[in-house]
C-alpha cells in the first residue's frame, strides 16, 4: 500500500463556514466510534451507508503499524482477530484522543496490549506500537488521522467525486479542547469538519426526519413528540431528551459519561484473573500475548451472555496460567453494577434539566453497541417506566445516520419532497464560564443552553485601583474553576483606576451554530457610553497541551491580585 | 462594537411584520399594544422601545396559548435558524434573529417567567395583591439588591454619612 497523504496543516484549521459555492458539495457522516465506525451520505433522496471493498459497512476502528507501513480497518483485514491485540495495533483512539496521562481513563488503557506510558503529571500520555519487535511512538491524532484517510479514501471511491466537507459524531462528554484534537485529525487528512454533532442528537435528526415522514403519509398535524435518547457504545454513554414537531427537534438536555462496553470488558478481566495488572505489566511479549488472550475470550464471554445466561471461559494463558470458569448472567451484572448505576443516573438526570417527566416521554430510542446488553435495555425500560421501546432505528447505524442528514442540511441541500425540511435546535452539553468570586465557577452560558447562543455577564474588581483583570475561561460543571477544563485566557489591561466595586467589566460569551465559542470583554464606566478601552475578542479554546498545568501555573503566579467578582446588574 | 451591551440589537420587527398570520390571529389582534406602568423602569439604551417579544414570535399576547407558543417558535426556527438559511452572506443575520428568537420563546414558554413579562406590558388589569407570589418575588430581589450596594458603601466609606457625622457633632 502507497504511504498515506496526509499532511500536517496549521492548529489554526478549525470548524469554521466555508466560502459558498453554486453547487453544494455534500458533506458525508461519520460515526468513528470506539470499536466501530460507518460512513453514510444523502443520496438525493436517503441516506446510504457505504461499503468498503469487503462489502462492509461497520468497520473496526484501528490502526496496525505492521510491517512499517500504518493501515486502518476500513481496508486492510487481520488474518485474525488475535492479531489486533498483538501490541502493532492501535484502537481505542476516541478514548484516548485529547486527554491527559492523569485522566483514569488513560490508565485503564494501559492494559491494552499497545504501549500506553503516564508520567501523572497532566502531560499527553505516551503511546506506541510494537512493531518488528521496537516501540514506535505515535499519537492519537496521528492515528484517526491514517484511519480517517482510508475513510475518505473509500468514500472517494464509491461516490467517484472529491470528498472535504464532513460531519462527524462525538460522545457528549468531549470538552472543547477534544474537540480541537478531533478537528485536527481531520485536517490531517485533509478534511473540514462542518459540525460535531453529539450523537444523540444525530439520533434525535433521524428520528425527526421519521415523525415528518410518517407525519406525511398520514396527513398528520405537527404533534409534539418527547423522546428520550440513551446511546451507549464502547467507550461512552450518552443520553437526551428531545422535543419533535414538524420536522423540528429541539434538544432540551444532554447528558454525558466516559462509560461503555470497554468498562464492561476490563471490569471482566479483572474478574476473571484478578491480578492481571501486576502481571501484564512488564509489556513484555508473552505478557503482551496473555492480555490478547484474556481480552478475546472475555469479549466472546460478554457477546454469548445477551443471547444465554451462563456461559463457560476457558482460555490457557501459558507459562501454567490457566482460566476455567462459567460465568453466568447475573455473575457479569453484578461485577458491572457501579457502570449500570452510573448509566441510570444519567438518565434521570437528563430528565430532571429537561423538566421532563417519565410519563411525557413519547418514544425511548436505544442504540449503540451496548443496547444489545439485556442489563441495559433493563435499566433503561425501568426507568420509563416499562414503556415499550422504539423500534424504527438500527442501533448500529442511527447516529451516522444522521449525521448524514446533518451534513447534506448543513450543505444547503433542497429535497423537493421535503425530506430535509428538518431543523435540530441543538444545546451545550457543558456550561461554559469564567473563575470569579474568589476561584468559583461562574457560568455565563449555562448547561443546555440553545444553540446558537450569545450571553453576557457583568464583573467587577476586587481592589482599589485594580487596573488589570485575568480572564480564566473554563467549560464544565464543577463549582470550583479547577474542577472544570481551562479553554483559555486572557488580560483585560487598561481598566481606569476607581475604587474596588465600580467598573464594570461585561463578559460577552458567543456560540455561533457551527459550535465556535468566541468571548468578547470590555470595561465600561458607570454613567459613561463609551466603552473604557478597546474591547477584546478572543477564540476558544486557545490552551494547548498540558492544560493541567497551565492552570496551576496561572494560580501560581497571579492568585487573587487580577481577580474579578460578578456584579448584580438591575435593568 | 457597543460594548456598553455586547449584544448587538437588530430591528427584527418589519420583517415579521409581512408574514401571514392566521385568521384567527389577525382578527384578535389590537391595533396597538398598551404599555402600561411597570414596576421596574427598563432604560433602553440602544434608544427606541424594546421589541415585544411576541413580536418576535408573532403573536397576539392575549389570545397566545402554550401550544401557539410552541408551534410560532418550531415555525420561526425553520426560517432563521442559521442551519437552514440558504443564503451565506445572510447566516451572521440570520444567527442574530435565531438568538433573539430564542430569548424571546425562553420567557414566554416559562409560565412565571410570562406572568412577569405580561404584568410588565400591563396586560394583567388584575391589581397586584400583597400575597402575588410574583410581587414579592420582585420585592424579594429589589430588597436583596438594595441590601447589597448598602454592604458595598459601608466597606467603601468605612460606615454611613450618619455615623461619620455624629463624631463631629461631639466635637
Amino acid at each position: 500500500m502507497v504511504e498515506p497523504a496526509y499532511t500536517v496543516t496549521s492548529d489554526s484549521e478549525t470548524t469554521g463556514e466555508e466560502k459558498s459555492s453554486t453547487f453544494p458539495e455534500i458533506a458525508i457522516g461519520i460515526d468513528i466510534g470506539t470499536s466501530q465506525c460507518s460512513v453514510a451520505v444523502w443520496n438525493g433522496s436517503q441516506v446510504e451507508l457505504l461499503k468498503n471493498t469487503r462489502n462492509q459497512k461497520i468497520m473496526k476502528s484501528y490502526v496496525t503499524f505492521k510491517d512499517n507501513i500504518p493501515s486502518g480497518g476500513v481496508s486492510s483485514q487481520l488474518s485474525h482477530e488475535d492479531e489486533m491485540l498483538s501490541g502493532a495495533t492501535i484502537f481505542n483512539m476516541k478514548r484516548l484522543i485529547g486527554r491527559v496521562d492523569t485522566d483514569p481513563v488513560v490508565h485503564a488503557c494501559k492494559n491494552l496490549p499497545f504501549l500506553v506510558q503516564t508520567l501523572d503529571i497532566g502531560v499527553r500520555p505516551f503511546i506506541a506500537a510494537l512493531v518488528n519487535n521496537m516501540w514506535r511512538s505515535t499519537t492519537p491524532e496521528e492515528v484517526l488521522a491514517i484511519f480517517l484517510v482510508e475513510l475518505r479514501a473509500m468514500a472517494e471511491a464509491q461516490l467517484k467525486r472529491r470528498i472535504r466537507n464532513v460531519v462527524l459524531t462525538v460522545p457528549v462528554s468531549f470538552s472543547r479542547f477534544q474537540l480541537t484534537r478531533i478537528e485536527r485529525a481531520c485536517a490531517m487528512a485533509g478534511l473540514h469538519v462542518l459540525r460535531l454533532m453529539p450523537e444523540p442528537t444525530a439520533v434525535a435528526l433521524l428520528y425527526g426526519q421519521q415523525q415528518q415522514q410518517t407525519s406525511h403519509e398520514n396527513m398528520g398535524s405537527g404533534t409534539e413528540k418527547i423522546a428520550l435518547i440513551f446511546s451507549m457504545g464502547a467507550g461512552y454513554c450518552d443520553v437526551a431528551v428531545t422535543a419533535t414537531a414538524g420536522g423540528v427537534s429541539q434538544i432540551k438536555a444532554l447528558a454525558g459519561s466516559t462509560i461503555g462496553g470497554e468498562d464492561l470488558l476490563q471490569n471482566m478481566m479483572h474478574h476473571l484473573l484478578p491480578n492481571s495488572e501486576n502481571l501484564f505489566k512488564n509489556h513484555g511479549v508473552k505478557e503482551i500475548k496473555q492480555m490478547g488472550l484474556l481480552r478475546v475470550a472475555t469479549q466472546d464471554a460478554i457477546r454469548q451472555l445477551s443471547s444465554q445466561t451462563i456461559v463457560q471461559v476457558d482460555v490457557d494463558l501459558g507459562d501454567g496460567l490457566k482460566i476455567c470458569k462459567a460465568v453466568n448472567r447475573e455473575e457479569f451484572e453484578e461485577v458491572n453494577r457501579k457502570v449500570f448505576e452510573k448509566c441510570e443516573s444519567l438518565i434521570i438526570q437528563c430528565l430532571q434539566d429537561a423538566k421532563v417527566e417519565v410519563e411525557e416521554v413519547n418514544d425511548v430510542i436505544i442504540v449503540g453497541g451496548c443496547s444489545y446488553i439485556p442489563r441495559v435495555k433493563n435499566l433503561v425500560t425501568n426507568v420509563c417506566k416499562g414503556k415499550e421501546l422504539y423500534k424504527g432505528m438500527n442501533p448500529l447505524e442511527a447516529a451516522v445516520c444522521g449525521a448524514a442528514v446533518e451534513g447534506a442540511i448543513a450543505s444547503g441541500v433542497n429535497d423537493p419532497f421535503g425530506n430535509l425540511d428538518l431543523l435540530t435546535i441543538q444545546a451545550t452539553p457543558l456550561a461554559i464560564g469564567i473563575r470569579a468570586d474568589g476561584n468559583k465557577f461562574v457560568p455565563v452560558i449555562p448547561r443546555d443552553t440553545t444553540m446558537p447562543a450569545r450571553k453576557e455577564l457583568v464583573f467587577t474588581t476586587t481592589h482599589d485601583n485594580q487596573t488589570e483583570a485575568l480572564i480564566l475561561v473554563y467549560e464544565g460543571e464543577g463549582e470550583k474553576a479547577e474542577e472544570n477544563h481551562l479553554l483559555g485566557y486572557f488580560k483585560i489591561m487598561g481598566i481606569p483606576a476607581a475604587p474596588k466595586g465600580v467598573p464594570e467589566i461585561n463578559v460577552c460569551m458567543d456560540i455561533d451554530a457551527a459550535n465556535v465559542l468566541r468571548v468578547l470583554a470590555g470595561v465600561v464606566m458607570p454613567g459613561s457610553r463609551q466603552p473604557a478601552i478597546p474591547v477584546m475578542e478572543v477564540r476558544m479554546p486557545t490552551v494547548d497541551d498540558g492544560h493541567g498545568w497551565c492552570a496551576e501555573a496561572l494560580n501560581r503566579t497571579y492568585g487573587a491580585t487580577l481577580d474579578l467578582v460578578t456584579l448584580q446588574k438591575k435593568a | 462594537m457597543d460594548a456598553l451591551t455586547l449584544s448587538s440589537s437588530v430591528n427584527i420587527s418589519k420583517p415579521f411584520h409581512i408574514l401571514a398570520l392566521s385568521k384567527k390571529q389577525q382578527r384578535e389582534r389590537h391595533p396597538r399594544t398598551q404599555f402600561g406602568v411597570s414596576c421596574r423602569g427598563r432604560k433602553e439604551l440602544g434608544g427606541g422601545v424594546e421589541d415585544n417579544l411576541y413580536k418576535v414570535l408573532s403573536l397576539s399576547p392575549k389570545s397566545a396559548t402554550t401550544d401557539d407558543i410552541k408551534k410560532a417558535y418550531r415555525s420561526m426556527a425553520l426560517r432563521y435558524h442559521p442551519d437552514v438559511c440558504q443564503d451565506c452572506s445572510k447566516k451572521e443575520e440570520s444567527t442574530r434573529m435565531f438568538v433573539q428568537l430564542n430569548a424571546a420563546y425562553q420567557t414566554l414558554s416559562n409560565p412565571r417567567l410570562r406572568a412577569e413579562y405580561d404584568c410588565e406590558l400591563g396586560l394583567r388589569s388584575e391589581k397586584i395583591s400583597v400575597g402575588d407570589e410574583t410581587w414579592r418575588y420582585i420585592w424579594q430581589n429589589q430588597l436583596a439588591e438594595l441590601k447589597r450596594r448598602s454592604h458595598i458603601r459601608m466597606a467603601q466609606n468605612q460606615g454611613s454619612w450618619g455615623s461619620r457625622i455624629r463624631p463631629q457633632n461631639i466635637n
